[in-house]
């Protein structure tokens, strides 16, 4: 039991989190304007691919993070032009850029970089990854140290991100404004406000947090592309989106737990426990958390007096 | 019009064959995808050799999968329909080979990697000896240890990754018989992410060298080494070249090279050993243990490599039997 919870399972935990947080924040935007995101595990793998592919040919991290930002927003923009302007129906389209990027990063991995499978740099072209930060008086703490210093840069950015966005969807104007325009688009446009305005900027934020959860993937937690290598992280973070309630700070907690739940899973293997029963634990907590959320909200209906359809 | 174009059609796929009957069209048909650097590679390696060898008589393809398990069986019928033989890698197809090989009799098909017999005079079985090369890795691991901890990254609990986790064991015993043996699956064969985080947890549980067996899933392994400044064993392919400082070296199984002496029996003398098992084992020369090429850094030492020289030989008399998963 000693050998499982270590300080080693909390690094864990934080490090399976933080990909999922940052995808998670992007579906937390678009879900407020009303429209659901899933083609969010297809924008990660493309920000994850034009990270290195950013990385190696400009030769530094910045590079790296700007090619994946600039993919964020293209996709987002590709995105909102599609559900917003000519109204197609977001699911299909969701499931249409995930197949679309397993593709397109395929085909681009194997022209650009001429190997199959997997890149992790070469002699010629080098990844140059992200910087990890030591915080100097923190990082001195015996077990808080070890947590919270050390750490790629985009875990920072993620934990600040979880503040902002909490800020900006409760108590600004237009965090306002973009609720509104999942709740209520009609109030929304007579108060002089373009509902369309709204989703379009939340598709674009969406479309560049995609990018900052790729660029960590590819450039931060490990230092490589491989083939398909969002591995459903992106639908994970749908479910933290939902059983957080859209609420920065819970979704946060819902990413750690899941987070936590698939570090203990390895762990427990070194007890006996079958792998056949660890890698489902991340999966069933999942199926819990959403019947959970579920019948949590028909109650509060009900306690408004809303009788639900059924 | 269209009538004499429908016969000259016919005509011409009528005689198709017989023109065709000069080349030998070979398939390698992958349930995953290229890029594992490890078992799928060496099975296309396989086609690309035998193509630089019989420039005009075999005209080989590779077509992938990609772990879509309804391309499986359509894949291989189409694949057995266009070719003469098929080389079918991965245990997915097991399945689809059962019930369709003896529908196709004129295809000849060669299952990698597996023991299926008793389906049809037309298919030929090739399963590898990965529990004698692991037993040599494991060897060098239990003697390069420090901690007295090694551990293996697993893809997923089944009987052929088994099979290499077994023999990696005896083979650390064989060593140092107090030496310590963990291991993870990481459910996985294409997610590097999950593989490091295995990999970091055996580090933090004190191992200090860690066996990958799990394709794509090991990338991490290998960066996890890296990271936390410990040492990892490559699988089926020599895999040193990725990270040099970190691989001491890789369990070989030559997956691509076992394709080659099949065909080429084909070609050479039109012999083809269907409807049986072959073993290739220690003694077959495609089961080994590879270091990389010259000028890369060595961490096992010319006195170790001459010890792990001399078991092979062991194993290949029948001096030490090497354990295995499957029964």
């Amino acid at each position: 039991m000693r050998d499982i919870f270590t300080i080693g399972l909390l690094q864990n935990t934080l490090r399976t989190a933080t990909p999922v947080v940052l995808a998670a924040l992007g579906i937390m935007l678009t879900d407020h304007v009303g429209i659901m995101n899933i083609g969010m595990d297809g924008m990660m793998l493309c920000g994850a691919f034009f990270a290195v592919l950013g990385s190696c040919f400009l030769g530094s991290w910045v590079a790296g993070l700007g090619a994946a930002l600039a993919c964020g927003l293209i996709l987002g923009l590709f995105f909102g032009l599609f559900v917003i302007r000519f109204k197609s129906d977001e699911f299909i389209i969701g499931v249409a850029l995930n197949i679309f990027a397993g593709g397109l990063t395929v085909f681009l991995l194997r022209t650009i970089f001429g190997v199959a499978g997997a890149f992790s740099g070469s002699e010629a072209l080098p990844i140059h990854a992200l910087p990890r930060i030591d915080i100097p008086l923190i990082g001195d703490i015996p077990v808080l140290g070890q947590l919270l210093s050390g750490n790629t840069l985009l875990v920072y950015v993620s934990w600040l991100l979880v503040a902002v966005l909490y800020v900006l969807a409760f108590h600004t104007p237009l965090g306002f404004w973009m609720r509104a325009t999942g709740e209520h688009p009609e109030s929304l446009r007579a108060a002089g406000v373009s509902p369309e305005a709204m989703k379009y900027l939340a598709s674009i934020l969406c479309g560049l947090l995609s990018g900052l959860a790729g660029a960590h993937l590819s450039l931060g937690y490990l230092t490589l592309f491989a083939e398909n290598m969002s591995a459903s992280r992106g639908f994970i973070a749908v479910a933290c989106c939902i059983f957080g309630r859209s609420n920065p700070p819970k979704v946060f907690l819902a990413a750690l737990l899941f987070g936590f739940i698939d570090a203990l899973g390895l762990r427990l293997q070194s007890v006996g426990v079958s792998s056949n029963l660890t890698s489902m634990a991340p999966y069933v907590v999942t199926v819990v958390m959403m019947v959970w959320v579920v019948q949590r909200g028909r109650r509060r209906r009900l306690g408004q007096g809303k009788l639900p359809d059924t | 019009m269209k009538k004499l174009f429908a016969l000259i059609l016919v005509l011409l796929l009528a005689a198709a064959p017989a023109f065709a009957g000069e080349t030998l069209r070979v398939a390698a048909v992958l349930s995953g995808s290229l890029g594992d650097r490890s078992f799928y590679d060496s099975a296309n390696e396989g086609i690309q050799t035998l193509m630089e060898l019989y420039p005009d008589r075999v005209k080989g393809s590779v077509i992938e999968c990609k772990n879509d398990a309804s391309m499986f069986t359509s894949n291989l019928i189409s694949a057995a329909e266009q070719n003469d033989v098929v080389v079918a890698v991965g245990w997915e197809f097991w399945d689809a080979l059962t019930e369709y090989v003896s529908e196709l009799p004129d295809t000849k098909f060669v299952f990698v990697d597996n023991g299926l017999d008793g389906v049809g005079d037309n298919l030929l079985s090739i399963t590898y000896a990965q529990n004698e090369g692991s037993f040599l890795v494991g060897y060098i691991a239990g003697k390069l240890t420090e901690t007295g901890k090694i551990g293996v990254v697993g893809g997923e609990d089944s009987e052929t990754i088994n099979d290499f986790i077994v023999g990696y064991e005896a083979g650390a015993k064989y060593a140092r018989e107090d030496v310590e043996c963990m291991r993870q699956y990481a459910g996985t064969y294409d997610d590097p992410a999950k593989g490091k985080e295995n990999a970091l947890a055996l580090y933090g549980m004190g191992c200090d060298i860690v066996f990958q067996v799990a394709s794509r899933t090991g990338e991490g392994v290998f960066e996890a080494a890296e990271e936390t400044g410990h040492l990892a064993i490559g699988v089926d392919s020599d895999q040193k070249y990725i990270n040099p400082d970190v691989i001491i070296c890789s369990m070989i199984k030559q997956v691509g090279n076992s394709i080659v002496a099949v065909v080429q029996g084909i070609l050479e003398e039109d012999s083809f050993a269907g409807g049986t098992i072959w073993s290739a084992n220690m003694a077959s020369g495609l089961i080994d243990v590879g270091y990389g090429e010259e000028g890369m850094p060595q961490q096992v030492s010319d006195e170790l490599k001459a010890e792990v020289a001399q078991i092979k030989q062991d194993i290949i008399d029948g001096v030490i039997e090497v354990p295995t998963a499957f029964h």
